[in-house]
């Protein structure tokens, strides 16, 4: 008798608790966003204080770009963060997105082996970084998935006018980022890769970065409010204090002051 | 969402799609080789544990048994080691190749057959095996006539060890790569459209997979029973 009802009181404890989360006791805002900025330790650093103070908790979702706005067009998200601009443009302009804001930026760079086999070191511009490692004998990696990365290696080539899609050493691995830096590293092949997840790989891989610094490679973030309008079982309110929180010049702030291994990975988007 | 998957599925075969027949023939290339090559090995390995039970069979046993439970991704990941450019077999330069997916599942293979050969085996009459004995036939011989005797319990370890391999996807995302028209496998497709929030798409190669998985199995029974009459 006893055992049944501390299990009445279990089963009780359990439903109240499960129910309060549909009430206002917590409220939820689900982010949608890239691998790099969960991955990276980022957002954990960045949502801290947002958390804390406004007892709002926030389940990030980390998933390619493509996937992200994909989410957001199924109104299975309430705030999207992703790095392809075309991309969101078009998110808002379908109405499936507001407000959309600059967050932040970080750069990607081409990266390859040591002993650099296609004499890529030393150039200006990655257009011609890239038609160098074609014509060599070394392998480059593409993310070929449809993120941000995969998406600006191609505006990369599209500049070039080269179209490397058929060549044999172009090898299309429809993974992430991490999964292909490990596959250029096992192939003493190139990839281009944002600077987040190759810090992070760093210590474990061989590979350098052998192109840096130009306009063209660099990766500004939004964040867009998914529209509840069209999507109504979106949590508006929630999101659109998250949004203000990261564009707020503390949660600038705090994107300043994130570091790994002491390096900067993302830039706050008033800082140009 | 599924309807959509399946009218893809139908657009995508029809049409040819020419990076869709290419997952179609890796899947099926790699399954079958590495099943028929486990086979050679794990269905007199498990026969020999059933009907010569000879020293530390329960161990043995258990350990195939215990086989058929390693993720799939675990054994990507050991097969990831040894291919790997620091391991033990980097030198053959085998990473993201179908031969290193072949390999994997293989692996995959093995407990598989080798648990039903033996439990088949095992439990097989033991008059089969002495009266093939006393008639003259060598122990070889003798395994293949009980063998003959539990053919549908073996075909049945054949089916489970196919439907582990082609529908896998640690082993073809670790050593393959997912390298389109290379070794990109069905199930690997789909976690690709997945990634890329095509989520009707994702699902025509999953419906192509079990379309193909329903004839293999009708046509593998089939056989089977028919020899056994």
């Amino acid at each position: 008798m006893r055992a049944l009802a501390l299990f009445a009181a279990v089963l009780l404890a359990a439903f109240s608790t499960g129910c309060g989360d549909e009430g206002a006791a917590t409220q939820r805002v689900r982010l949608v966003t890239t691998t790099s900025t969960a991955n990276s330790g980022l957002l954990t650093h960045l949502l801290e204080p947002f958390k804390t103070e406004t007892g709002i908790e926030v389940i990030v979702v980390p998933v390619g770009t493509g996937q992200a706005l994909a989410l957001g067009r199924r109104g299975d998200a309430d705030l999207v963060l992703v790095h392809a601009r075309e991309r969101e443009d078009a998110f808002v302009a379908e109405g499936h997105g507001i407000d959309r804001r600059d967050v932040m930026w970080n750069d990607f760079a081409i990266v390859g082996p040591p002993s650099d086999p296609a004499g890529i070191r030393g150039l200006r511009r990655p257009g011609d970084a890239l038609k160098k490692i074609l014509a060599s004998d070394a392998l480059f990696i593409s993310r070929s998935d449809d993120s941000g990365t995969h998406i600006r290696e191609r505006a990369l080539w599209a500049a070039t006018g080269v179209d490397p899609a058929d060549n044999e050493s172009y090898w299309k691995a429809g993974q992430g980022m991490g999964k292909c830096l490990v596959m250029a590293d096992e192939k003493r092949a190139y990839t281009l890769a944002d600077r987040g997840t190759y810090l992070a790989f760093r210590d474990r891989i061989e590979l350098v970065i052998l192109m840096e610094g130009d306009a063209s490679l660099r990766n500004p973030y939004g964040a867009i409010l998914v529209n509840p309008a069209k999507h109504p079982g979106v949590n508006a309110s929630a999101a659109r204090a998250l949004l203000d929180y990261m564009t707020s010049p503390r949660g600038q702030k705090r994107i300043a002051a994130f570091r790994v291994d002491d390096e900067v990975l993302f830039q706050p988007a008033t800082r140009e | 969402m599924i309807w959509e998957g399946i009218k893809e599925a139908f657009h995508l075969i029809a049409s040819g799609d020419r990076q869709v027949l290419h997952a179609v023939y890796v899947s099926l290339f790699c399954t079958v080789i590495a099943i028929v090559a486990a086979g050679f090995v794990a269905v007199p390995y498990g026969a020999w544990l059933g009907l010569y039970r000879p020293r530390a069979t329960r161990t043995q046993a258990f350990l195939l048994r215990l086989g058929m439970f390693v993720p799939t991704v675990v054994v990507g990941l050991i097969v990831f080691g040894l291919l790997s450019r620091h391991g033990l077999l980097g030198g053959l330069d085998l990473l993201y190749t179908k031969l290193a997916i072949i390999i994997g599942e293989f692996l995959l293979a093995f407990p598989i057959i080798g648990s039903m050969a033996y439990a088949a085996t095992a439990d097989s009459n033991p008059v089969a095996l002495e009266s093939a004995r006393t008639l003259g036939a060598s122990r070889w011989q003798a395994m293949r006539t009980v063998l003959n005797e539990v053919r549908l319990a073996i075909a049945t370890g054949f089916l489970m060890a196919f439907a582990r391999c082609f529908s896998e996807l640690g082993v073809a995302i670790t050593v393959g790569g997912n390298l389109e028209m290379r070794t990109r496998t069905l199930a690997s497709t789909v976690v690709l459209d997945l990634s890329r929030g095509r989520f009707g798409t994702a699902l025509a190669p999953g419906i192509i997979l079990i379309a193909l998985a329903v004839v293999i199995t009708i046509t593998a029974l089939s056989l089977a029973r028919e020899k056994k009459r």
